[in-house]
């Protein structure tokens, strides 16, 4: 009965940890916090993709928090030995399956629609975002989602369909005090 | 002579600038013309509101100092002036308030009298004031130390005023007793 149990133990675990996403890391610049009005840079390098059950990356989804404003993609995500197409940046999209993207990368396969890419990274991409102006202390989040087959529909064969969202910052919009003097009466 | 000059315009600054209204403000009654202001910051813009007291905002709107006229009606008036700071970015600050006492000074009407009337007490409300004028000793009008005439008598309280017009007439001549 032991010996049971630590097999099942063990076969949940590897389902738990199957992502397919690894060696994720990033950089912003500059560093937070951040007040209305300024721009920043993220880079992010997802060091390698490894599918399972042959599912292929799709894309590269940014989620942003309601203070972040002038989303502008500076650079795309390489395709490396995969499949043939291009990343194509979309600010929606949504999938045969229903399944609604963006804003962010996703590669379209001019060999076999629906597909993804083959590739397996790493995969750098890099985007300016910009605070914008506001009065309120909104969400300044920054996290970024990759999507496979097993998301998009494009392939029954689940396998990386728990790959969690990638945090990059959390924060929110840093107002400047305004601090008012007593009245005074001459 | 440099340094003299220095510190009379330091101390001045610093005297202008750390001046504190004590809140409740007192006013006269249909004061005009008076003069409300926060620290300036220049980005900023000021939004006052004048609130009871038949206060009328006249100048000064959108910048760190205005002027009121006030009304007559005397009493207390609570958050009458109220300014709002925004920032360079339209954000608000949080609402700076100031309640505003009007004071209707008004003093009892006496006399007429004539010379040689005994000292009467005069008589401001609000209580606590002090008289002053021609013949006033101790909030007391004294006929008997005037001459015949028209005086103005006044009633000072808080940096407001009000006078009374008191008379003195002559007495009556009573002549030597006559025997028919």
């Amino acid at each position: 009965m032991k010996r049971i149990l630590f097999i099942l133990f063990l076969l949940v675990g590897f389902t738990a940890s199957s992502q397919c996403v690894l060696n994720e890391s990033h950089v912003i610049s500059p560093a937070g916090p951040y007040s209305p009005g300024q721009t920043v840079t993220v880079w992010y390098t997802l060091g390698t993709f490894t599918g399972i059950n042959i599912n292929w990356i799709h894309a590269f989804q940014i989620n942003l928090g309601v203070g972040w404003t002038n989303l502008t993609p500076t650079g795309a995500p390489s395709n490396v030995g995969g499949s043939v197409g291009n990343w194509l940046w979309d600010l929606q999209h949504t999938y045969p399956s229903g399944f609604n993207f963006g804003p962010g990368w996703r590669f379209v396969n001019t060999g076999n629609a629906g597909w993804g890419t083959s590739a397996t990274g790493p995969f750098i991409i890099s985007f300016q975002i910009t605070v914008a102006q506001t009065c309120t202390a909104d969400d300044l989040s920054i996290s970024i989602e990759i999507f496979d087959d097993c998301t998009t529909g494009g392939w029954s064969n689940g396998g990386c369909c728990v790959d969690p969202a990638y945090n990059i910052y959390n924060g929110t919009v840093q107002l400047p005090l305004i601090i008012t003097s007593n009245i005074n009466h001459f | 002579m440099k340094k003299f000059i220095t510190i009379l315009f330091v101390c001045f600054g610093l005297a202008s600038y750390g001046q504190t209204t004590i809140n409740p403000d007192t006013v006269c009654a249909n004061a005009v013309g008076e003069q409300y202001f926060v620290t300036n910051t220049p980005t900023s813009t000021y939004n006052w509101t004048i609130t009871g007291g038949s206060g009328v905002l006249q100048t000064g709107q959108g910048t760190n100092s205005i002027t009121v006229d006030w009304g007559g009606v005397s009493g207390l008036y609570p958050n009458a002036v109220e300014v709002i700071e925004s920032n360079a970015s339209g954000c608000p600050g949080a609402p700076i308030l100031l309640d505003v006492f009007v004071l209707n000074l008004t003093g009892n009407a006496i006399g007429p009298f004539c010379a040689g009337d005994p000292t009467t007490a005069l008589v401001g409300n609000p209580a606590g004031g002090t008289w002053s004028g021609t013949g006033v000793v101790a909030n007391a009008f004294q006929p008997s130390t005037v001459g015949v005439g028209n005086y103005v008598l006044t009633y000072s309280m808080g940096g407001c005023n009000t006078t009374i017009n008191v008379t003195v007439n002559n007495g009556p001549v009573t002549g030597p007793i006559q025997h028919f």
